[in-house]
């Protein structure tokens, strides 16, 4: 071939720049011509948009490099005529990345905002770049001096949107933010993302959404819409995709989300697909319980459902700090003879006043000397101490108590209803006492008093003793 | 030429200080060094050394040790580490291995089974003991007894436990617990201590150690035998399963015996009075003070704790062992055999006793699980003995109020095979250990209470869902104390020692309430 030819040259040139037209134009045509409909489409095109992510890298770097030897160009001039290579390799490379990043998006049925922003930013990134390649000489000849430079800077911001739409996109909305130090959270107002919801303590609020938040809306979202499902809010949810329904109340064996999280790791429709881990088994429990008992978007709870709340912070109500008093606390633990215990290492879980090594002496007399701190004990242990009905009156100031032990006292439950004021407590044990059905009637107006026990008292004599049952010899 | 360490002026050459002992130990020497100066007593370590040889190595072990016993250990190591759901715990150990298929995992399809042989695919490669590795065919043997479902989570339970039957609704019943030894000693070890080996501490001394005594005149630990019965396959247990390890010495169990005295020469002898007896501790005490003063052994303040436990409890042991003002509903509720000192139904009686009066950990042995051959003639006494008291146990902690902050675990150290050990028959068959699943339950404190954890295959051979192994199972219980088992560790042997072991274990979150 004559490449020697200058003819010959600027005509092949000139034959570049009527493809490279073409093709962008092409490119612009694409989505008009086959539209994103959210269904899946041949494998082939899923098998080959799938190298998007790894071509895409190639024309970033290219165009990167761009400037930088036009730059050194001034100090030798064949570092210019490389940037013109580069150029030329940036376009076909933004081309093929357009191309199969569209092929990965329709193949793959995914639409959605983000996608299509995503798009027209890679396309408007190639025609920037073709721009850029047509206007240089004009440049170079000196003609248009400010062109091609600010036009370059342009395709640097877009280069730079379309990089971000990308990750975003793969990696999830808060990739780049979630581990932002909290002054700079703050500074630029960026927040966890709130959806609406139905109802705020519903067990699909709860327990389903954060579920599906965290493993299925990075493409079952609002950025990102694979198969036309998107699983961002309960009635997207129950919308179901462009196959149907994903959720059929009652019915979890026929319900598709359910069927696809629980299949084979390696099975091509298992979900979360491309090697995300999967469910774990207590969150598909819960899916399938709560599909199961209607779907509903208000059920606070579901029958045979305890979720575990191990790791959350215990709820407990807390109570102020006494490090400061700990010489005060020493000195009534001496002279009662008694131990004040920590709940737990954190001071704000409250203390246990334990008797157990002073049952024989401590009385109403030395119960008061506790009630200077009274803020910060959350249970007394008064069984088998001397204690009587007067302790009620101390007890009742005593407003941080969640349990109260008075087993085998002497209490006969007179005065009883002072406790009735006792908001938090939730354990009282008046077993082996002569407490009486008439004495405890003002407890039942205690909301959060859910263990009462009156073994061996007159309010409830001891149970029945069980039959003797005979142990089965055989069966056969 | 280097001189031997122990051999040299402790001035110039290398010092306690280079030995390879434990930090704590080293601190407390650096700590006496001003004493020693002041007494003018150097050139001591050599004494010091020879009776740290003299007594094995004892020495060398615990640095925790309370100099004044009113003092509670959980102080100073910050624990509980997060509020508990239970304060003490009870544990039901079922020594021997209680068949699983004959009392709780119920497998119906095996009854179709019968005779045949287990399929190698479930047996896999596992190499079996000794006892049944040369029989020639490993032919199934369906449980002898018919199961029915019970209570409200409809829980499947062999006729064999009508008692256990009825409390179903509050167990926490683990299908999957397995374990890594198929011999009793590794099993029983591995299961109280975390390793097969013996020498570390068990679950009750981790507890004292951690979370303290609740009542300074009990032990915070306490063990019972039950009394074997002749007819059954007693393996032995014995004080290393209670034992503190490199713990002090302190926090190891304090068994009551099943016979006679609880608690031998407690009572004191004909003539010597308290007072009498007082002074003598008092004497004893000064000159194991001076003892500790001289050669700052760990183990002398563990011995001065000790005797003033004893003599604590020669005035609470014998209020704890009185039954006398125990209500007739007691006795009905545990039956005729819980008034006969030493048997499984009083040790539990006992057990809740000691709940009460704020022991700790309080750990009953039954022993006769081992069941290789004659099942149908042995299995139904076992269960007799047992099964009753478990269900009074749980039941009158719940009546009175205990079972919100009282961990009740029920556990042998592994489960038994499906196929026959010996002959199988249709009256009788045998089995023999198996380490891969095995069931245990929980109650109380922490736990959720009427659900099944874990399954089995058909055969009750290997897990298929939801495996427990020891070390996780031992890290819930701590869970359930307060306790993250990942934090409470001792530093032995230059090992940052725990109870789960250096496999990781997590607590099973689905067991928990």
């Amino acid at each position: 071939m004559g490449f020697s030819n200058v003819a010959s040259k600027s005509r092949i040139r000139n034959a570049a720049r009527i493809l490279s037209l073409l093709v962008s134009a092409g490119l612009l045509l694409l989505p008009s011509i086959f539209k994103l409909d959210g269904k899946t489409h041949a494998d082939w095109q899923q098998f080959l948009g799938r190298f998007h992510p790894l071509i895409v890298h190639l024309p970033i770097s290219l165009i990167l490099l761009v400037p930088l030897f036009e730059f050194a160009g001034r100090f030798r001039t064949s570092l210019r005529e490389a940037a013109v290579v580069m150029l030329s390799l940036s376009l076909l490379g933004c081309m093929s990345a357009v191309a199969l990043g569209y092929l990965l998006a329709y193949g793959g049925g995914e639409t959605g905002a983000g996608i299509t922003r995503h798009m027209w930013s890679g396309i408007a990134l190639t025609l920037g770049v073709l721009l850029c390649l047509l206007l240089r000489p004009f440049w170079a000849s000196g003609k248009l001096p400010g062109v091609y430079p600010g036009l370059l800077g342009c395709v640097f911001l877009l280069m730079a949107r379309a990089a971000h739409q990308g990750g975003s996109l793969t990696h999830g909305d808060d990739y780049l933010t979630q581990y932002l130090p909290a002054p700079l959270k703050r500074l630029t107002q960026i927040r966890p993302a709130q959806p609406v919801l139905s109802v705020p303590d519903s067990f699909y609020t709860e327990h389903i959404h954060p579920v599906l938040d965290a493993n299925c809306v990075a493409c079952h979202g609002e950025t990102k819409v694979k198969g036309g499902l998107r699983l961002d809010t309960y009635a997207l949810l129950m919308k179901g995709g462009s196959d149907g329904p994903v959720v059929i109340p009652g019915q979890p064996e026929k319900s598709v989300l359910l069927e696809r999280v629980m299949l084979p790791l390696d099975h091509k429709k298992f979900m979360p697909s491309e090697g995300k881990p999967p469910l774990k088994p207590e969150e598909i429990t819960w899916i399938k319980a709560w599909v199961l008992q209607g779907a509903s978007p208000t059920v606070a709870s579901l029958v045979g459902v305890t979720i575990n709340e191990k790791f959350r912070e215990t709820g407990l109500p807390q109570v102020g700090d006494y490090s400061g008093r700990m010489a005060e606390i020493v000195r009534v633990e001496k002279s009662a003879g008694v131990t004040l215990v920590p709940i737990s290492k954190h001071l704000g879980d409250g203390l246990i006043l334990n008797t157990v090594n002073a049952s024989t002496t401590f009385s109403d007399a030395q119960l008061a000397q506790f009630e200077s701190f009274a803020p910060y004990i959350v249970e007394v242990e008064l069984g088998r101490t001397r204690v009587t009905d007067a302790c009620f009156r101390t007890l009742a100031k005593f407003t941080q108590l969640r349990a109260i032990h008075l087993e085998g006292t002497l209490v006969t439950g007179e005065d009883l209803a002072q406790l009735s004021q006792l908001s938090h407590l939730t354990y009282f044990n008046l077993s082996g006492t002569k407490v009486t059905a008439k004495a405890i009637a003002p407890l039942s107006s205690m909301k959060n008093l859910r263990h009462l026990y009156l073994y061996n008292t007159p309010a409830q004599p001891a149970l029945a003793a069980p039959e003797t049952l005979p142990v089965a010899r055989s069966s056969l | 030429m280097k001189q031997h360490p122990l051999c040299t002026d402790t001035e110039h050459g290398p010092t306690i200080l280079d030995l390879p002992i434990q930090h704590g130990l080293k601190m407390e020497w650096a700590a006496m060094q001003t004493r020693r100066h002041f007494l003018g007593k150097t050139g001591k370590v050599l004494g010091w050394a020879a009776m740290t040889s003299l007594l094995g190595g004892k020495a060398l072990r615990g640095d925790a040790y309370a100099t004044d016993i009113s003092v509670s250990a959980a102080v100073p190591l910050k624990l509980p580490h997060f509020a508990p759901k239970a304060k003490r715990a009870i544990y039901l150990f079922m020594s021997g291995g209680p068949p699983q298929i004959d009392l709780l995992d119920y497998k119906p399809n095996l009854l179709q089974l019968y005779d045949q042989d287990i399929p190698d695919s479930v047996r896999g490669s596992q190499q079996v003991t000794g006892m049944t590795a040369g029989q020639s065919r490993f032919p199934i043997a369906p449980s002898h007894w018919a199961f029915k479902q019970y209570g409200k989570t409809g829980t499947w339970v062999s006729d064999l436990l009508p008692y256990t039957a009825r409390m179903v609704d509050d167990l926490t019943i683990i299908k999957s617990t397995n374990t890594d030894a198929i011999n009793h000693e590794p099993a029983i070890m591995l299961l109280n201590t975390g390793n097969m080996n013996s020498g570390k501490p068990c679950l009750g001394s981790w507890l004292s150690y951690g979370l303290g005594s609740m009542n300074d005149n009990l032990p915070t630990f306490m063990v019972m035998l039950s009394k074997t019965n002749p007819k059954e396959n007693n393996q032995p247990v014995s004080s290393r399963l209670w034992s503190s390890g490199f713990l002090s010495s302190e926090y190891s169990g304090v068994g009551l015996r099943s016979a006679g005295d609880p608690v031998l020469y407690l009572s004191d002898p004909s003539g010597v009075d308290r007072d009498v007896r007082r002074k003598m501790l008092d004497a004893v005490d000064e000159i194991n003070r001076q003892t500790y003063e001289e050669l700052g052994d760990p183990e002398t303040n563990s011995r001065i704790s000790q005797y003033e436990m004893a003599y604590r409890m020669q005035a609470s042991v014998p209020e704890l062992t009185d039954m006398t003002s125990e209500p007739q509903s007691t006795w009905d509720l545990y039956g005729p055999e819980a008034r006969e000192p030493g048997t499984f139904a009083h040790n539990c009686l006992m057990a809740r006793r000691m709940a009460e009066r704020g022991v700790r950990f309080t750990q009953v042995y039954k022993r006769g699980w081992d069941v290789h051959g004659n099942v149908t003639g042995v299995l139904p006494g076992l269960c007799q003995e047992t099964d009753r008291a478990c269900y009074a146990l749980v039941t009158d902690l719940k009546q009175r109020g205990l079972l919100d902050d009282t961990l009740v675990v029920w556990a042998g150290e592994f489960g038994r095979t499906v196929y026959s050990q010996g002959g199988l028959s249709k009256e009788n068959y045998g089995r023999d250990h198996h380490p891969r699943c095995f069931t245990t339950w929980m109650a109380g404190g922490g736990v959720r209470p009427g659900i099944t954890f874990g399954e089995t295959d058909e055969y009750s051979y290997n897990i298929v869902k939801d495996p427990v192994p020891v070390r996780d199972l031992n890290a819930t219980i701590l869970h359930c104390l307060g306790i993250d088992h990942n934090k409470l560790t001792y530093k032995s042997q230059g090992l940052e020692q725990k109870l789960t072991g250096t496999t990781p274990a997590s607590v099973v979150t689905g067991l928990l309430a």
